[in-house]
């Protein structure tokens, strides 16, 4: 039950966490010049797209660790972090969009950054989709590893997207990409405070994952006993 | 204008964390449908030895 | 060279059985000018709008065309275990997935060779301006488009929904490749000459190629072999 009560001291964590960060955000920080009200969304639209582009990361390397390892706790980390981490992109495409709507005047618009997180949403969701294909544990999760580790390139390209493309998406605003300067400080700080607090969410929804991986498993064996009889 | 700016980031808000519920009660309903498909077949398993 | 000679065993293997029955190559072939047939219903044909369209009419038809071929390639081996025989058989599994891919790979390019003059009939359009470059970039993205594909044609060989499963995923994958070759295609076709700011595309599919053959050689062993 240890295991239990850290998870839940990790969800209260993140969620006074993100309470006191909304209390900052809205009532301390003052409005963007140019951009009004509406640029606070920048707070939870940057951190979710860290949060997942680390879900996708840890998902890769959870892969590769299972072809190299065979052991299916790999593979329940990696299923686990792209559930997860789609949940994630989402949240990214969802806030983006609205921003859009007031900036933009539109809610999408195809230029290489939106158009290449789009392509990252699908092809996890194809990877999501692929695995309920297999009814046999072990090459579900072979494969699966495999896609895995072919779909983070389109992670990558996303990531840099905004560097090789000319784009109508804000270029690269944090000073430890562009060297300072593009991004007020305070608001900078927001940010960081912002991710952590939803990547420790995040750490509690893929461990609370994992273990209905393992029940799956526990579940399918079940099943597979009560056929041999 | 200014009223339409502060009502989109509400929505933002809104949306991202709607979508973050949106999934803890898919985890919640999936939790729920494995815990009684285990242990349904848990019982079947018992009977079937009680019966050989 | 070792390496090369398997390679080539394989593929010549594949293309031996196909160009007997010709089964995939047909479909393939008339699945492509029914598309680009199609296409007329969607556009004005005659308009010069159709020009600066015309890499993504070619492209989204090869593309639906090559999942045929790609379907194909491991769900043949199939019937009598064949797939069993070729992974015991002495041929490295990186041979295998390289002769694989090389096969459909000329596959495809037949369907995009001979889909090419078609298009340029049925749509008055002249193509020949710029032909070496425009191969190349055929050459390229269809190298790309069958070394994913081919990929997960391997991964998905075995499911009941193969049909279904391989199109949904492979096509997401390929998009990088895909959007260069339209882009590239576009240009060659409708313009004198790839301006600067394409050359990324350029870029793009070459990278596309390197990191995905490297990717494939390097899981191919763990894909056939398990």
């Amino acid at each position: 039950m240890t295991r239990e009560r850290v998870l839940y001291l990790m969800g209260g964590i993140s969620a006074i966490w993100l309470v006191r960060n909304l209390y900052v955000m809205l009532l301390a920080l003052p409005d963007e010049v140019e951009q009004g009200a509406i640029y606070r969304i920048l707070f939870f639209h940057v951190p979710s797209w860290f949060t997942c582009f680390t879900g996708f990361f840890l998902a890769a390397v959870a892969s590769g660790l299972y072809l190299k390892t065979k052991n299916s706790l790999w593979d329940t980390l990696a299923v686990a972090s792209v559930e997860v981490g789609v949940a994630f992109t989402l949240v990214g495409l969802a806030t983006g969009s609205i921003w859009a709507r007031i900036i933009w005047g539109i809610w999408w618009t195809w230029d290489a950054r939106l158009t290449w997180a789009l392509i990252t949403c699908l092809v996890y969701m194809g990877y999501l989709m692929l695995r309920g294909a297999f009814d046999d544990p072990t090459s579900r999760a072979k494969n699966a590893a495999v896609l895995c580790i072919f779909a983070f390139t389109s992670v990558v390209i996303t990531f840099k997207a905004i560097d090789w493309w000319r784009t109508q998406h804000p270029g690269a605003v944090l000073s430890i990409r562009t060297g300072g300067g593009r991004i007020d400080p305070a608001m900078e700080q927001m940010i960081y405070q912002n991710w952590p607090a939803l990547m420790l969410l995040a750490a509690v929804l893929v461990a609370i994952r994992m273990r209905q991986e393992t029940m799956q498993r526990e579940l399918e064996a079940l099943r597979r006993r009560t056929h041999a009889f | 204008m200014d009223q339409r700016n502060f009502l989109y980031m509400f929505y933002g808000f809104a949306a991202a964390w709607a979508i973050l519920a949106l999934y803890v009660l898919t985890l919640v309903a999936r939790e729920r449908r494995l815990r009684s498909q285990i242990q349904t077949l848990q019982r079947m398993l018992e009977e079937k030895e009680q019966n050989k | 060279m070792k390496l090369l000679r398997e390679v080539c065993v394989v593929a010549g293997k594949d293309l031996r059985s196909e160009f007997r029955t010709k089964e995939c190559l047909n479909a393939a072939l008339s699945f492509a000018i029914v598309i680009l047939v199609l296409f007329s219903f969607a556009v004005d044909p005659s308009s010069e709008q159709i020009r600066e369209m015309s890499g993504g009419l070619l492209w989204l038809a090869f593309a639906f065309a090559g999942a045929l071929i790609l379907n194909q390639s491991f769900a043949r081996e199939l019937p009598n275990d064949c797939l069993d025989a070729l992974v015991a058989s002495p041929v490295s599994a990186a041979a295998l997935f390289l002769g694989k891919a090389a096969a459909n790979w000329l596959l495809l390019m037949i369907v995009e060779l001979v889909c090419l003059p078609v298009f340029g009939v049925l749509y008055n359009m002249s193509w020949l301006g710029q032909w070496p470059l425009l191969l190349l970039v055929f050459l390229l993205a269809s190298w790309g488009v069958t070394v994913i594909g081919t990929m997960f044609s391997a991964l998905t060989v075995n499911l009941r929904l193969r049909e279904l499963m391989l199109p949904t995923l492979i096509y997401p994958m390929m998009i990088p490749a895909l959007m260069a070759a339209m882009q590239l295609t576009t240009v060659l076709i409708a313009t004198s000459g790839v301006p600067p700011e394409d050359w990324i595309w350029v870029r793009l599919l070459v990278g596309f190629d390197i990191i995905f053959t490297s990717l494939a050689i390097a899981l191919a062993e763990v894909v056939l072999l398990g």
